[in-house]
């Protein structure tokens, strides 16, 4: 081999293996695409909503959905919940989720009141539209399994109906799919409406699109700081 | 000074190469053309022990095989029969790549379905089949943290030959245990056996 041609050989090589190396940490760096990491699957269930009508895990499939768990009675110790919520849902009319449905789950886990006339009460003094917005409650041990071991969220009976809980909001994806779990605080609606739109694009994505997402979850993954 | 490139040329080889490998894997292997939705990093799947006819059986006793999981029940008409033969007909397919395929059906109406009648219902689709039942709330858990829904159809009322409504999702377990792959219910037999190849392939 002359050493012209060796040179055009290593020079060659030398950008193949740049173009191989700096794909990845291209995408690391520069995360032309970002996804929410997928945390497990959300639990399956079937409830009950305010028009006394049946609301399962199947329904919502195909749908981007955020989950918060409450109860009626709760009142002004639940405004920010329910202001957080009716806001989001506001905001929702300008998310380009490009046909996506994205809807909005509140889990009642007092069913004993929260029937579905208190539940309807409750959406409409939430200012909720039942096209987007659901209200929903279940059977009490069901109830437990699904919002403490399925979503994992806290909630207890206190002594004089009140009850002790955290307040969580869960992300869940098209698949069914936990992506985030807002605790602590409640989120900015930004973030909210960014991962919405976020996991529309996703679910959207098709051929070269869609691998491009798989490959940002193996290399830039962000995760919202809740 | 040429050594040093040398070295510098072998070490950016070496990572690509193992970039290529981890990256390209969907690439090569035409991860475009799955029929599934391949879950990458996969989610942890929950472990569960659950009762067949020869007795009480783990998930984890399957790890280092590919375990396609189906919840149904044996009175079902038509979604469950039907996946169970397209799942059949798949592992066919797969000839002697079949052996590190184990299709497991869950009962979600445990209160019919004996794990004998669960054993006999699943073996007349493939010898290989197994079926699990269980007690009323271990079905239950197990379901939910699969994300299946189940619940008897409203317009059975109160016989005794109801309906039971299910999500019909088969998941795809991996060898390490974990959830690797969701199949919706319509999913034909060849596009079954294809995922499954290209699982077998990784």
């Amino acid at each position: 081999m002359t050493p012209k041609k060796r040179r055009v050989l290593r020079i060659t090589l030398g950008i193949a293996v740049a173009v191989i190396t700096l794909t990845p940490l291209g995408f690391a760096v520069l995360q032309p695409v970002k996804v929410l990491p997928r945390i497990s699957l959300a639990p399956g269930f079937q409830l009950t909503d305010a028009s006394g009508q049946r609301l399962t895990s199947d329904d919502l499939k195909g749908s981007i959905v955020l989950y918060t768990f409450t109860y009626s009675a709760c009142g002004d110790r639940c405004a920010e919940q329910t202001r957080f919520m009716r806001e989001t849902q506001e905001r929702l009319a300008e998310v380009e989720s490009g046909g996506m449905p994205v809807r909005l789950v509140t889990v009642s886990f007092d069913p004993e009141r929260d029937s579905p006339s208190a539940l309807r009460d409750a959406a409409a003094k939430a200012g909720a539209d039942p096209r987007v917005w659901s209200f929903a409650t279940g059977e009490s041990t069901s109830l437990k399994a699904l919002i403490g071991g399925g979503f994992n969220v806290y909630y207890e009976p206190g002594e004089e109906g009140d009850f002790s809980f955290e307040t969580v909001y869960v992300l869940v994806d098209p698949l069914g799919i936990k992506r985030v779990v807002y605790r602590y605080q409640t989120p900015a609606h930004e973030s909210v409406i960014r991962d919405v739109e976020g996991l529309a694009r996703e679910a959207r994505a098709e051929g070269m699109a869609h691998l491009a997402y798989e490959a940002a979850h193996l290399f830039s993954c962000y995760s919202t700081p809740y | 000074m040429r050594r040093r490139t040398s070295i510098l040329l072998g070490a950016s080889l070496g990572l690509g190469a193992a970039v290529l490998f981890v990256f390209g894997a969907n690439l090569r292997s035409g991860a475009t053309a799955l029929n599934g939705a391949l879950i990458e990093p996969p989610l942890p799947a929950e472990d569960f022990t659950l009762t067949s006819v020869a007795g009480p059986v783990r998930l984890s006793d399957f790890l280092g095989r590919t375990v396609v999981l189906f919840f149904g029940y044996t009175h079902c008409p038509d979604v469950c029969p039907l996946t169970m033969s397209r799942v059949a007909q798949a592992l066919k397919a797969l000839e002697s790549d079949a052996d590190r395929v184990q299709a497991i059906m869950v009962s979600i109406d445990p209160e019919r379905d004996s794990p004998g009648r669960m054993a006999e219902y699943v073996q007349s689709f493939n010898p290989g089949f197994l079926g699990l039942s269980g007690s009323a709330e271990e079905v239950s858990r197990v379901a939910a943290s699969y994300g299946i829904f189940y619940a008897r159809a409203a317009a059975s009322g109160e016989s005794d030959d109801y309906l039971v409504d299910h999500t019909a999702t088969v998941t795809v377990i991996s060898p390490e245990g974990s959830i690797q792959m969701l199949w919706p219910t319509d999913l034909r037999s060849e596009e079954m056996a294809s995922d499954l190849r290209y699982l077998l392939r990784r």
